[in-house]
This record gives structure tokens, sequence and C-alpha cells, in this order.
């Protein structure tokens, strides 16, 4: 984009908020549930998306916790293979689309306005529509649990032929959910865009900002990338369950392994979807605690281009054991191994933020520190998981449970997390209760590691993903992974009742909530009014 | 190299102080020398990993200690060093290519499936696995032979719990095997810890792998892809047996083959074909529709009282025969030979209140296959 | 051109200087960093595809 930065988009916006419906619409907001339905404010989107998120993440940890129950301990108990199947495979499509992914946008909402000093996103009813898309899509996504045959029950991959000619009848159902997901997803991602290229403050290029904006601008362009692909593919399983035709199906000519080559080509981008933003959480949290300017901003912002970039050319790694050519299997090994080093180049630069700063432990540090651990620790599981050879052991089995569940819960929920912690002040113009929030993180770190940990064993031992009953030497495992996931799921009730806590009261927020925060959202009042920045702020650029 | 990552793993034991099979919690050394050279390439990443996480995660928390603002520390203000950033970029990319190398290595060598002694094909059907020993005219089906009494809790649970079979494949070792495998309907992915062989069976597609056992032995595995209801329920027994040992089982198996061609032609009796048609419909036909013929619709009609199935029987061969496409029912004319199919659609139509009274002949179905 | 090239390698690596990066985004045009960037993404692959099959002999 062009460094200097354009002013009209400003005067177009101050121009309109003076002519009449802005006005009329600044004077009396229509009430009740309208006033929800019809919102175009960045704010009230934003905090939409996050209480929707919120409540998926619940919804889909139900789903995980009837998984676990089952897998309590040897044999069937409560769950019949078919409802388990359902559930596991329920319980990845509602947390990757409607938790993770709609959570990441909700910060985005609230928080990149804020940040470059815009007065709003750039396509407020675009914003509108892309959220409202999201409560139809799962409402229609889980109404499939009740319907004759019962929801998609072939993981959230939903690998072909099983989620076609195998699959059960609501699958139509299933496809058409995850168009309107896609298309609330690939409009966002233009509303951010378009935000970020033309409305920063006057005298903010794009390398002056908060490393938040940067993960996301890189995030948005991935989404507008990668979801038409998951689109096309699920396209082609439509066509082949309702008007015969053979894209995936070999009795017909087609190419299963088709199916595969077209989900991971968006698959593996949108796992890094998924973990960017929180990079940028995190880069914007340990500063502000460390109270030390970031180390190596310019690093962090080509780390995260080179990690985006790499995530277009290792998507077979997850096809290892296919049988794809040798030749092959040696590329995407290289390709694998090779997004490790700005991965790496990352976490090396939150350390050394770090070192020798003025450290202090509040929640959204401890949340943020942890991320910087065990997001670390899935990231070495991720290394081994890319020595194809070793592959052959470890590919379907728990580790790899293991290994992403590291990456997505310690790592990309628990920066959302520490982004909440972090900007309630702002939002709510009150303190978390800090008590109540380190109870929160003690046991969410307790929960995810009994949790999670066990997991790695007993998928070395041979535990294969997706099965709803498991041979004896893998009981104890399994025991541990359920107390923990019941206790990991219970301790987010804590997280609620903060959360509620801060809405209705608490110590009151200055302007500026921590000592050594630095970005322009912090230049509003606490709580944010539903209208900031109606004139653009004169932004001081902070020596980076 | 082998016996000093062996040594390793006794060190790691007993530091951990656990009686425990190494198995129980870490990958298995397994029984041929892919599998061992496998289990040194994991190894040496997860050291790897442990000495980075040290250095990184120590010099984390020594910062956190030491720089804690409650004891006063006041910070620098240095945010880039770039010869520091190119350092510690170049020291993982020089790590990486030192474990691409043997990497690289191991995996040519299990791509290298050329000069096999004996082919196998391997067939993954819902939810089963066909042994078909190519050139040998032996080919049997493998289903779990764990009882659902012991699944639901009613019996006790036995040593091999979901890890046993009704017939394991039987291999030689010291001879190199080679796997052809493919599927009969969805994706299944056949996987045995102990031989490091784990290779996706898809539908259209023919992947190769290859074995070469060292030791005498059963080794136990599963599916490891997402292949429907009873994907828990798949297991993989492979039986290793001294060379000669494997030649006269062989030799046993290739006579009871021709000794069972040959009853294609006789005339059998009701008795005979609904007893054997139990033990198949059982093995076979219960995973889906279930042990008294009631199915579980709508994806599995029942079969006991099917009007359509009493009235009709050329209906009912034609769809055992050549499956339902579109639907989860297979073909069985490839996987079952003629007196099967006969004695288990002679069974069907003669069980759970079907009583029609029908005998459909080996030879009619061997007719009707041919066709 | 040469400044190009350099930059666009800094971000396939991950680790750029502050300073290189101002003059990045200060100087030049976009255009020139994106189509340097799609051919160095293109060698890059070309030489993983060289490399791996020469490795795969």
């Amino acid at each position: 984009m062009s460094p200097k930065l354009p002013p009209q988009p400003h005067l177009q916006h101050s121009s309109t908020a003076v002519s009449d419906g802005q006005s009329q619409s600044h004077a009396a907001p229509p009430k009740g549930i309208l006033r929800w339905l019809l919102t175009t404010n960045h704010k009230e989107i934003g905090s939409l998306y996050l209480i929707f998120s919120l409540t998926m993440f619940f919804v889909g940890g139900i789903f995980a916790l009837v998984v676990r129950a089952e897998l309590f301990q040897p044999g069937l108990q409560l769950v019949e293979p078919e409802f388990f199947n359902q559930m596991t495979t329920m319980h990845g499509l509602i947390m990757v689309f409607a938790a993770v992914m709609p959570a990441f946008t909700g910060l985005a909402n609230w928080m990149i306005p804020l940040q470059i000093g815009a007065p709003d996103m750039a396509l407020p009813r675009l914003n509108n529509f892309s959220f409202w898309l999201l409560p139809v899509a799962f409402a229609l996504l889980l109404s499939t649990l009740f319907m004759p045959g019962g929801g998609p029950n072939f993981g959230w991959t939903f690998y072909a032929p099983l989620s076609t000619n195998y699959a059960p009848p609501s699958t139509s159902f299933f496809i058409l959910a995850l168009h309107m997901a896609g298309i609330s997803s690939i409009l966002g991602a233009i509303n951010i865009i378009a935000t970020i290229l033309n409305m920063r403050a006057p005298g903010m290029r794009l390398m002056d900002m908060p490393l938040f904006v940067w993960t996301w601008l890189i995030t948005a362009f991935l989404l507008i990338a990668v979801m038409p692909v998951l689109a096309a593919v699920i396209t082609m399983m439509l066509m082949d369950i309702n008007f015969g035709t053979s894209f995936f199906n070999a009795a017909g000519g087609g190419d299963p392994v088709l199916f595969q080559h077209l989900f991971w080509t968006f698959g593996h981008p949108e796992v890094y979807i998924m973990i960017l933003p929180a990079f940028g959480i995190v880069s914007a949290i340990i500063p502000t605690f460390a109270r030390k300017p970031l180390f190596g901003y310019a690093s962090m912002v080509y780390a995260t281009a080179a990690i985006a970039f790499l995530s277009f050319l290792v998507w077979a790694h997850h096809m290892f054991v296919v049988g794809m050519p040798l030749v092959a299997e040696l590329f995407f090994m290289y390709t694998t191994m090779l997004i490790a080093v700005p991965t790496g180049v990352k976490v090396f630069n939150w350390v050394t933020t770090l070192f020798r700063g003025s450290i202090s432990f509040e929640s959204p540090m401890l949340f943020a520190l942890a991320f910087v651990v065990l997001f670390t620790i899935g990231g070495f599981s991720g290394l081994m998981l890319a020595i194809a050879p070793a592959d052959f052991q470890y590919h379907d089995t728990y580790f790899v449970v293991a290994h992403f569940h590291y990456v997505l819960v310690p790592g990309a929920i628990f920066a959302i997390m520490a982004g909440v912690y972090y900007w309630l002040p702002k939002w709510t113009g009150n303190y978390p209760n800090e008590r109540l929030a380190q109870w929160h993180f003690w046991f969410s770190i307790i929960g995810v590691n009994l949790t999670f940990f066990p997991m790695h064993f007993a998928g070395l031992a041979g535990m294969p993903r997706r099965i709803p009953d498991y041979a004896l030497q893998f009981a104890d495992f399994n025991l541990l992974s359920s107390i923990g996931a019941f206790f990991f799921g219970a301790s987010q009730l804590l997280f609620v009742l903060g959360i509620i806590l801060c809405v209705r009261g608490g110590k009151k927020a200055p302007a500026k909530a921590w000592e050594g925060a630095e970005d322009l959202e912090w230049t509003v009042p606490s709580p944010a009014p539903l209208h900031t920045f109606e004139t653009p702020p004169v932004f001081h650029r902070i020596s980076h | 190299m082998r016996s000093a990552w062996r040594w390793l793993l006794v060190i790691t034991l007993s530091a951990s102080g656990s009686q425990a099979n190494a198995n129980d919690w870490n990958m298995p050394v397994g029984v041929t020398d892919v599998s061992a050279d496998i289990f040194g390439l994991h190894m040496t990443i997860f050291w790897i990993c442990v000495v980075i996480g040290l250095v990184v995660f120590g010099a984390m928390f020594y910062s956190l200690f030491r720089y804690r603002h409650s004891k006063g520390a006041k910070a620098a203000n240095f945010h880039e060093h770039t010869s520091v950033e190119v350092l510690w970029t170049a020291i993982p990319v020089l790590i990486l290519v030192g474990m691409a190398v043997p990497a690289t290595a191991t995996l040519k060598n299990m791509y290298d499936s050329s000069d096999a002694e004996l082919d196998v094909m391997i067939t993954g059907q819902q939810w089963r696995w066909r042994y078909e020993y190519l050139g040998e005219d032996v080919a049997f089906t493998s289903n779990m032979s764990t009882p659902r009494t012991q699944v639901s809790g009613a019996e006790t649970r036995g040593e091999h719990y979901l890890l046993e079979v009704d017939e394991p494949l039987v291999l030689p070792i010291n001879r190199k095997v080679r796997f052809l495998m493919t599927s009969d309907d969805v994706i299944h992915s056949w996987w045995v810890p102990d031989l490091a062989v784990k290779q996706d069976t898809i539908p259209g597609f023919i992947n190769e792998n290859w074995v070469t056992i060292n030791e005498p032995g059963i080794y136990r595995g599963q599916c490891t892809e997402l292949c429907g209801i009873n994907h828990g329920f798949m297991p993989v027994v492979v039986h290793a047996m001294e060379e000669d040992e494997f030649d006269g089982w062989l030799a046993e198996r290739k006579e009871a083959a021709a000794e069972e061609a040959m009853g294609v032609d006789r005339e059998w009796a009701m008795e005979e074909l609904v007893a054997r048609g139990q033990e198949i419909y059982q093995s076979i036909c219960s995973s889906c529709h279930q042990a008294e013929g009631q199915g579980s619709p709508p994806a599995f009609p029942a079969l006991a009282n099917n009007e359509q199935l009493i009235s009709d029987v050329d209906w009912h061969l034609n769809k055992v025969i050549n499956g339902v496409s579109g639907a989860a029912m297979p073909a069985f004319r490839s996987t079952l030979n003629p007196v099967e199919i006969a004695a288990v659609v002679t069974y069907t139509r003669n069980a759970w209140g079907n009583d029609t009274g029908d005998v459909v002949q080996p030879s009619e179905v061997a007719e009707l296959i041919a066709q | 051109m040469w400044s190009v090239v350099k930059s666009v390698l800094a971000a396939l690596l991950g680790v750029q200087s502050n300073q290189k990066r101002q003059e990045d985004f200060s100087s030049g045009k976009p255009a020139a960093y994106i189509v340097t960037g799609i051919v160095i993404t293109l060698l890059f692959v070309l030489m993983l595809i060289v490399l791996a099959t020469f490795a795969a002999r």
C-alpha cells in the first residue's frame, strides 16, 4: 500500500457524520432487540461476536465433555459409537468455526478501529451482516443433530467418501451452514483489510501499526485466499451427494485423495488464521507488562508474513500416509521443517522482550506467558510431526490430538483470554476482579495440562484418534485426560463469572488502564464511548 | 546407533522409576529395522526439542524471576539487535538440516518396496480387513473377535480387549513382504506400531508398503482413519512365524481353499448352509445389520421381517453379490466365495422369523457371479 | 533492485532491522515488492522441488 496516508477516507467519514442519517442514529439508536439486530457500531458488533463465541465455546465444550466422559474408562457406557462420532465432529467444527474464529473477529472489531484511530469499521453494514450470518449458520449446523440419521459424523476434516456416499442425509445442511460461515469470514476479512488500509489516523504508517493490527491484516488476506477453496470443496461434496457427480467417488472415476489436497489447501492456512491474531495479542501484552518495547518489531512483522506465506506450501504434511510419491513427501517435509524457523523467531523475540524488563504478573500477562510456554510445547510436537518417517507412527494417533490441542487451547484460546482480560477495562471501564482472574488462570493451567499432556503418551503407545472405546493399556492416560477435561471445563465458569462481574462493576479503570500500555486505544476514556475518534487523533510515533 | 537409543531409553525408564514397559508410554522400538530407525529419529528430535526448550524456557523464567517489577526492576529500552536475530535464525536452520538428512534416508528406505518375496493384498472394508496372498490362492477376512458383551461391560474384559481377531494376518520373519493396500468403501488406515507400517487404504487407489520382520511374535494394531461407526472395532493382528512354519501354514491354507472350491459343485443340505451362514453372518453382517437382523435404520435396514427380502430371493442375492451403490452395503462377489454367499443368504432367509424355507445352492451363486 | 530482493529475502526468513524496514516502507513502490516476492516464491518452491527430487534419487 501507499506509504503516504491518503486523507480522503477521513474526510468522507466526517462529512457523512454530519449528514442527517448518521447524526440521527447518534441521537436515538433503536431500543431492545432491534438495537442489536440493526447495529452498525463496531463496538456493539464486536461484543456480539465475543458473546456468540463464548456461548459456542461452552456448546463445543459440552460436546468435548461427552467425548471425555465416554472415554473415562474402557467400554461403551454412555453413548453409542454413532453419537460419539457426531460429538467429536461437532466439537471440532464448533470450536474452529464458531468459537475461535469469531472470538478473533470480535476482538478485531473492537480493537482495530481503536488501535488505528478510526471512528468505525470501513463497511459497517457489511459488518452487521457478517455477524448475523453466524448465529443462523450454527443454529442450522446444530439442528442437524436432531435430524433423522443424526448430524455430521465424519470428523471435522470430513474426508470423502465417508462424508459423501456414506454420509447421513443431514450432510447437505452441514454444507450450507459451512458456506454461510465461510461467507461471513470472507466479508469480515474484506472489512478488516479495508479498514486497516484506508482508515488509519493521519501520520500512522503501516509500519507504525500495533502488531495485533498487523497480524490481523495478514490473517485477513489468508482468509480471503483460502475460504473460497473450502467453499469449492464443500460444493463439490454437495454435487457428489445430490447431483450424481463423482468428484471424490472412485467408483465413478473420482479421486478421494483430491478431497484431502483441497481440504488441506484450505485447512493448513486455516491453522495459521487461528494463531496469527493470537501472536498479535501476545505481542501487545508482553511489552505492556514488561514495561519495555517489543524486541524486534520489524522481525515480528516479517516473521508473520513468512509464516503466512509458508503456510500455503505445507498442506500435504497432513497426508504423509496417503501414499504420495517420495518426492512429494520430501518436499512437504522440508517446507514444514522450515516453518519452524519464523515461528522460533517469534518465540525468541518474546523471551528477549522479557529480558531486562520490569515485569509484573497481572492476569493478562499470566495468560500471555502461559501462551508462550505451552504454544512452544505444541510447536515442538509439531516439529516432531514434521519428520515424515516418524509421522508414519504419529499420524492419526492421540499424539496429534495432543499437538493441535496444545497450539489451540493454551495457544489460541489462552491468547483470546489474555486479550479479554487486557481489554476488559477499556470495554467496561472496570478492572476485572484480579483474584478471580488469577484463580481462573491457575485452574486453567492445571486443567489444560492434565487434559492434554497424557494424550502424548497415549498416542505414542498406539491409541488412534476418534475411537469411542480403547484397549486396556490406554486406560490410565484416558482417565487423567477425562478428569482434566472436566476440571478445565468447570474452571471456565470462573471466566464467565469474572466477565459478568466486570461488566456490572468493579474497580474503576482510567483511560490508560495498564502502566506500560502504549497504543492508541489507551488514549480514549474507559469505558470507550460508543463513538470514538470521530475527529481523527494525531498520531505520535513511538520510537520502535 | 540402534543400541545407543535402546540404552538411552533404559536410562530414561530407570530415571522415571517406572517398572512399566516402554511401549506403555513411548513409541515402540518395534521388530523391524525401519521401526528401529524411526524410533531413533523420534528420540533424536525429542531430545533436540528438550534441549531447545530448556534453553528458551530457562532464559524466560530467569528473566521473569530476575526482572520483577515488584523487586524494583527498571526496564531497559533496547528493542533490536540484528546480528543476534540472524544468529538465532541460523542455528535452528542448521539443526533442521541436520535432522532432515537422516529423515530423508529413512524415508527413502521406507519407499523402496522392490525385491519383495511375498505380496499380500490388504483391503479395508467397513469394518474388517481382507488379506489376500497374491499368487497363492489364499484369502480370508479378519474380524474383531472381542465379544460385544465385553464392550458393554457385561463380561470381564480380556487381556487383548479390542485388539484380537478371528484370523490374524500370518507373515514369515526375515522375508521382505510387500503390501498392496486398497479399500472397498471408505478410507481406512492399516497400522501396526511394532512394524512401523501405517498406510491409508483408499478406494480406487493401490498403495504400497513393505516390511521385513526380525522376530516372531504377535503384533497388534488398529485402523487409524475414521471409517464410520465401528472404526474403533477394526483391529489388525499380525502373527509373525519362523519361515518353515509359515510355509507349512500357507500350504495348509492352499489345500483348504482348494477343497472349498470343490464344494461349489456339490448339493448342500439346508442345515449345513445355515450353520455355515450363521458364522459368516455373525462375523461380517452383524456389525451393521445387528445380531438379530434388526438393523439400525435408516442407514442399515432390518433383515428380520423385511418384506422385500422375504418375497424376492433374486433381489436378495443381487444385493449381497453386487452391493448397493451409494450406500454402505458393499459388494461381496470378490470377498466371499460362492459357498459363503449361498450359506449366508440361506441363513438370513431362514432366521429370526424369516422362515421362507428357501435353500440357495453354491452352484447357483457361482453362476450369478459368472454372469 | 538488489535492496528490494534483500528485503523480500528478509521477509522470507522473518528477520529484519527496523531501519531497513523504515526504508522499505517509505521508499519504493509496493508493486516492485509484490512482483519480487512472487518471483522469489516461485524460485524457492522450484529450489525445494529440485532438492527433493535430487534427495529422492
